[in-house]
């Protein structure tokens, strides 16, 4: 990057310094183990067009950096054969998805490196960021903010929420439907999600697919209920080609997101496994009923799930 | 198969009928509601051993038109309450959960 753009992402960068590196980042980052070869790792690089990868053991845990430098040094030096292990960075410098974009800024001006693996609390490596991330991630907010300038207070305020599929701005002036989920008691499971399916059969729209928007709904509902311990918010956007679900509750949190959209995994009591909930289908039923998933959860924050449904 | 079909049998009992006229096309069996969301067909018959309120929910959400519990089992006051609200059928078999699949499945084929 050459010095002025340099000035300029410092600058612009400026406005957006508190955001979360978390929300920047690429997630998941493509990782390695140490026992990988160079030439298996070069694949990879040249397939995915990355320059570097964060070499982890067990459970994502950091050991080291590989990069296309390291990548050269072996090309002089060694054997295409070696293990990654030997010929990578142990030094590696991190930013916390916690950081903010200013701490990426006086990193990335301490050290000029490409790319800085993203860790969580567990010490998980849970994505990387670069410069291009910070641009791209910059250009769509600028982009969004161009076109909808007069709410400009309103997004840096985080009033409403941009697509983690898409990257637009899912507006809440134009939410089609919206229901909050009372978490007292059981068995209103589900009360949410027939709404919403009555709802969108009174718009008309194709009985396929609202019987995937509302199996997914009554998942998520049910998930709030019975494992958030908070209320929550449903919000459904009906778009020209798409229909758009957020659910979003304040409660515990996942732990560890993978291991709870793995089919059978669940942490349900016995007294509602009793009543046939905890068969560890609801997240995988959320992935195969909708066209685009992301999960968002924050332990002790909360869960976001939002989905997309192609119409 | 009209529900009425269904309501002759002395092997079933009605709990409540939206109307017996309500066609049963399909049928599933089972008592985890996320697998019940995941396969049911729609105008179907459910068999489960579930009797609580949230059955009406998933039922109402993936179209099954009738839940059938075998003998033994009582539906909760709530839950009729709750079908009469979203026009799903409620009946009681007189036998094991197996013989009742036996019977609707043997009247469903025979069509
Ligand atoms: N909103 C949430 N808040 C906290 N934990 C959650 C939330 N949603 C899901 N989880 C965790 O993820 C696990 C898996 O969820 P999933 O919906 O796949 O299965 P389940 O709810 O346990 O069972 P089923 O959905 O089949 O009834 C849950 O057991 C719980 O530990
Ligand atoms: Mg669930």
């Amino acid at each position: 990057m050459t010095p002025e753009s340099n000035k300029l992402l410092e600058k612009i960068s400026q406005f957006f310094s508190n955001i979360r590196i978390g929300e920047i980042m690429t997630s998941p980052a493509i990782v390695v183990t140490p026992e990988t070869s160079i030439k298996q790792v070069k694949n990879i690089m040249k397939i995915k067009k990355i320059s570097g990868l964060p070499v982890v053991k067990r459970g994502l845990k950091l050991t080291g950096i590989i990069s296309i430098e390291d990548i050269i040094k072996v090309l002089e030096n060694g054997k295409l054969e070696d293990s990654v292990e030997r010929w990578m960075t142990k030094d590696v410098k991190i930013l916390y998805e916690e950081n903010t974009l200013s701490d990426f800024m006086s990193i990335s001006q301490k050290y000029k490196f490409g790319r800085y693996p993203v860790i969580n609390n567990e010490n998980k490596v849970i994505g990387i960021i670069t410069k291009y991330d910070v641009i791209s991630w910059l250009f769509e907010k600028l982009g969004t903010m161009y076109i909808h300038d007069d709410r400009r207070k309103k997004i840096l305020e985080r009033e409403e929420y941009t697509s983690r599929l898409t990257g637009e701005l899912l507006d809440n002036k134009k939410i089609s439907f919206d229901f909050d989920i009372d978490y007292t008691e059981i068995q209103r499971i589900g009360t949410g999600a027939t709404k919403l399916k009555s709802f969108l059969k009174k718009k008309g729209i194709d009985e396929k697919l609202i019987r995937k928007v509302s199996i997914s709904t009554y998942e998520a509902e049910a998930n709030v209920v019975i494992h958030s311990e908070s209320y929550g918010k449903i919000f459904c956007w009906d778009f020209e080609d798409s229909i758009r679900l957020l659910i979003k509750d304040y409660g515990k949190g996942i732990e560890n997101v993978e291991m709870a959209m793995q089919e059978g995994f669940s942490t349900a009591s016995e007294e509602v496994r009793s009543q046939g909930f905890g068969a560890g289908m609801g997240l995988p039923n959320m992935k195969r009923f909708s066209d685009k998933m992301t999960i968002i959860s924050e332990v002790g924050k909360g869960v976001i799930i939002e989905m997309l449904f192609y119409k | 198969m009209k529900i009425s079909e269904l309501i002759k049998d002395k092997n079933f009992e009605k709990v409540y009928i939206v109307d017996d006229a309500i066609n049963i096309k399909n049928g599933y069996i089972g008592d985890l509601l996320s697998e019940i969301m995941r396969n049911a067909p729609g105008e179907s018959v459910w068999l489960t051993h579930q009797t609580h309120p949230n059955i009406i929910a998933v039922a109402s959400i993936v179209e099954i038109n009738t839940i059938i519990i075998p003998e033994g089992f009582e539906f909760e006051s709530e839950t009729i309450k709750k079908a009469k609200e979203n026009n799903i059928n409620l009946l009681k078999s007189r036998c094991n959960i197996f013989k009742a699949a036996g019977i609707i499945y043997t009247k469903l084929i025979e069509e």
